[in-house]
């Protein structure tokens, strides 16, 4: 039992790191590019396109999200990799990928060969895609689940330890 | 070893330089700051949109100043539904070679729906043309250049890579960068004026 749940430990910790370095690479490609031995900002338009593309937004909302979400997306890989604010950063990070995979589940049945966005420029939404950031929502819910349920674990023998003694 | 030398360099610069044809498919000035490659297929309706909907706009406001050069490719999807498209993909790098892609590739565009289905390609490229320039044109699509023209054109696409019809690539000094499709004007016009400012 005892080795059972360090796996299940272990297994959590590579789900969480492999998480946090594809959200902070996918934040890293929408924000910069590595090109003459030197990094360049890439300019938010480019993003900004790509959320449009989806037809969901007006135009200066399309504008605020482009120019936040990738750093936001950076923060939370960067928290998810570190450990830290575990149960804000893996529940933050399993609603941004249920809003993506439901976008693009809508874009797909509508037909719409749209840039997805995800990773840079240039990427059409195809089942693959689906299949990818499913699988990724998959792996974020189990994440998230692990970080609550630590967090319940933690609680309750905090609780027990300051419980008061009867006279 | 020096003729050696400067026969090298001289491939070197040969190789880098785009071909002589290309220049036919260029639009403004070569040496502007920024330079957007569209690679289309003549088959595909977004890129009918792109063509009569966006670069009008764009070869008004940044190529007539000479802010911006558009250079067209060649990229004719290798899928059952194109069928001629490569033929048209031809027929305009033939044009290109006697300066006037621009009127074969809008009539294509134009009459995309009708040759697409009756495969009249040469019939539709034929009425932009005087019959001096249909006798040129009908004898450079035979030339083997030409289709190879086209081929390193779809090979030049892959290496980006492109993965749909149309994909406009931006580069701006060490910058080379696909722009997401569908494009929005004022996004793109924001984008365009942040490197011009």
């Amino acid at each position: 039992m005892a080795i059972s749940n360090k796996i299940v430990r272990r297994l959590a910790i590579v789900l969480r790191v492999a998480l946090g370095v594809v959200f902070a690479y996918a934040a890293y490609v929408k924000l910069f590019q590595f090109t003459d031995g030197r990094l360049h900002l890439l300019p938010w338009q480019l993003f900004a396109m790509a959320i449009d593309s989806y037809q969901l937004l007006p135009q200066t909302a399309v504008e605020i999200l482009a120019r936040t979400l990738p750093w936001f997306e950076l923060a939370l890989g960067i928290l998810l990799i570190a450990g830290r604010w575990l149960r804000f950063a893996s529940a933050a990070t399993s609603l941004l990928l249920a809003v993506f995979l439901s976008l693009m589940v809508r874009a797909y049945i509508k037909g719409q060969e749209i840039s997805c966005g995800c990773f840079g420029p240039g990427e059409i939404i195809s089942w693959k895609t689906l299949l990818r950031d499913g699988s990724l929502l998959a792996a974020s819910l189990l994440v998230t689940a692990g970080a609550f349920w630590r967090g319940r674990v933690r609680r309750e023998s905090m609780d027990r330890d300051t419980l008061p003694t009867t006279p | 070893m020096k003729a050696m030398l400067f026969v090298a360099c001289l491939a070197a610069v040969c190789l880098a330089a785009p071909p002589d044809a290309d220049k036919g498919k260029i639009l403004g000035t070569p040496s502007a700051p920024i330079r957007l490659d569209v690679y289309s297929d003549f088959e595909c309706p977004a890129c009918k949109n792109f063509h009569e909907q966006m670069l009008p706009l764009i070869v008004r406001d940044y190529v007539m100043p000479g802010k911006v050069a558009v250079v067209n490719h060649e990229f004719p999807l290798n899928i059952p539904e194109h069928k001629y498209s490569r033929e048209a993909a031809a027929y305009a790098t033939a044009a290109a070679r006697l300066d006037i892609y621009q009127p074969v590739a809008d009539v294509l565009f134009r009459q995309q729906s009708t040759w697409m289905f009756t495969g009249r390609v040469w019939e539709t490229v034929a009425t932009v043309l005087t019959p001096e320039q249909q006798k040129h044109v009908q004898a450079l699509v035979k030339d083997p250049s030409v289709l190879a023209e086209v081929s390193r054109d779809v090979d030049a696409g892959n290496r980006e890579p492109v993965r749909a019809t149309p994909t406009i690539i931006l580069s701006y000094g060490s910058q080379h960068f696909p722009i997401p499709w569908p494009v929005n004007y004022n996004f793109l016009r924001s984008l365009l004026n942040g490197y011009l400012k």
